[in-house]
């Protein structure tokens, strides 16, 4: 058993017992673990609030195969401005979600930890925004491998064209050419040139997709995760109860 | 152990069953009913009795035996309702003796995580009680979780629409506490929330 000290986020929480918690962290060091933090619920002595969803966390930690046990957190930040906004919330509970659903337990992928923190700092700064959501998605669909491809047809191969002629359709979670997909919605240059340009773009808040193009990226992306997931994603479905429109009102 | 006692494992898968209580825990338990045998009707006798008789209250959803509560029927404040997440909430702020008005438990919070969304609590019930009262004040008490403040921020924005008053239970530094041991994000939210003196 092996000490160690790591940084990460928490993906989620549940009780344990009498007075544990089961925490679910993704870390830089050591990817997605889950661990106990023995007295978490009785006791703020040990861990104090830092054992709090969305939070970022200096951790010591004994790793164990199976769980591992949390003998330590300092909190870097809780995020304090995504919890004083619903919409922020529903947004960081999603890519929470998508993060602990798509990323292997104890594998360390630093790509996906800087998106994930970088997401979640930028939701804390402002407001969230679908666009920011969609540019969340398919650079994490980009890291993980499941990117749908966005330059070439993905059944025969045929290059989508350039400029204004790049066009084609959604099959699915991928882009086909015209031909492939004669009966599928199509998704115009514009959103494939805005999806490119997130991948290309380092930074949150720099794009921003039209109505349009949102409506086109979200039947592509959606597609693209739904057809990698096991079961449905709660906190989606949380989303969408709730619905963009009206918990984008909700006060900030 | 089953093998020795059918009625004697069968209490013990019962008490497994219970929060907090594993193999041994149980084991020690039914050893200790079972040397005192009045204990066991009496314990028997009261489990019968709350699942008969307690349910929950048609107004609040809080636990009670008489339907409405004591607190929904009695001489309480109408004007102000204080908004919990469960029954042991309401029963906190009760011990307290700060409160005098009355209580709806929503059973449960939002919760994003869990897929635990507004129709699943008794917040259409909470927006029908206020529509025929004449409360002016509700209160938000559910917990500082990042669910309990999801579902504060829910309910204020519905509740601010229908022109009501609505406060959030204040938060911060412990009673009797030294700052020195406080948490970070404690200090955070108590500087962020601090009030003219």
């Amino acid at each position: 058993m092996e000490i160690g000290n790591c940084r990460g986020v928490v993906l989620n929480l549940a009780d344990y017992r009498e007075s544990d918690r089961l925490v679910t962290l993704f870390t830089l060091e050591h990817g997605r673990i889950s661990g106990i933090a023995r007295g978490a619920r009785r006791s703020v002595k040990r861990f104090g609030g830092a054992l709090e969803l969305f939070a970022l966390l200096n951790l010591q930690v004994k790793f164990r195969n199976a769980l591992s046990e949390l003998l330590e957190a300092d909190i870097v930040t809780i995020h304090s401005g995504i919890r004083s906004d619903l919409n922020r919330i529903a947004h960081a509970a999603y890519a929470s979600d998508l993060i602990a659903t798509f990323s292997p337990e104890g594998l360390a992928n630093q790509r996906l930890f800087r998106l994930l923190t970088a997401y979640l700092a930028h939701l804390d700064a402002g407001l969230a925004t679908v666009s920011d959501r969609r540019f969340f998605e398919i650079n994490l669909l980009n890291i993980i491998g499941y990117r749908p491809e966005l330059d070439q047809c993905s059944r025969c191969g045929s290059l989508l064209g350039e400029g204004a002629e790049r066009a084609g359709r959604i099959f699915g979670g991928e882009v086909v050419c015209r031909r492939c997909g004669i009966s599928c919605r199509e998704i115009s240059a514009e959103t494939l040139e805005l999806l490119s340009r997130s991948l290309k773009t380092g930074r949150f808040g720099l794009l921003s997709f039209s109505s349009a193009t949102l409506d086109e990226a979200g039947a592509l992306l959606d597609n693209a995760i739904e057809s990698h997931l096991e079961k449905p994603l709660r906190s989606l479905a949380f989303l969408r109860e709730l619905g963009d429109n009206q918990i984008a009102s909700l006060p900030s | 152990m089953l093998q020795f006692s059918a009625s004697f494992g069968r209490l013990l898968l019962e008490l497994k069953k219970l929060p907090g209580v594993g193999e041994k825990t149980a084991l020690r338990l039914a050893f200790h009913l079972l040397k005192s045998p009045g204990n066991i009707e009496a314990l028997a006798n009261s489990l019968i009795s709350v699942a008969k008789n307690v349910h929950l209250c048609s107004v609040c959803f809080g636990i009670t035996e008489d339907d409405p509560c004591v607190i929904c029927s009695g001489g309480r404040d109408d004007s102000v309702i204080c908004v919990v997440e469960e029954s042991q909430d309401m029963l906190a702020i009760e011990r307290s003796h700060a409160f005098r008005g009355k209580y709806h438990v929503l059973q449960g919070a939002l919760s994003p995580l869990s897929g635990i969304t507004p129709s699943q609590l008794r917040i259409a019930e909470l927006l029908e009680r206020l529509r025929h009262s004449q409360t002016r004040e509700v209160i938000l008490a559910t917990n500082f979780s990042v669910e309990g403040e999801a579902t504060a921020l829910y309910l204020a924005k519905i509740l601010k629409d229908l022109g009501l008053k609505v406060t959030r239970l204040a938060h911060g530094i412990p009673l009797g506490s030294d700052i020195e041991y406080v948490d970070a994000a404690t200090v955070q939210r108590a500087v962020e929330g601090r009030s003219e003196f």
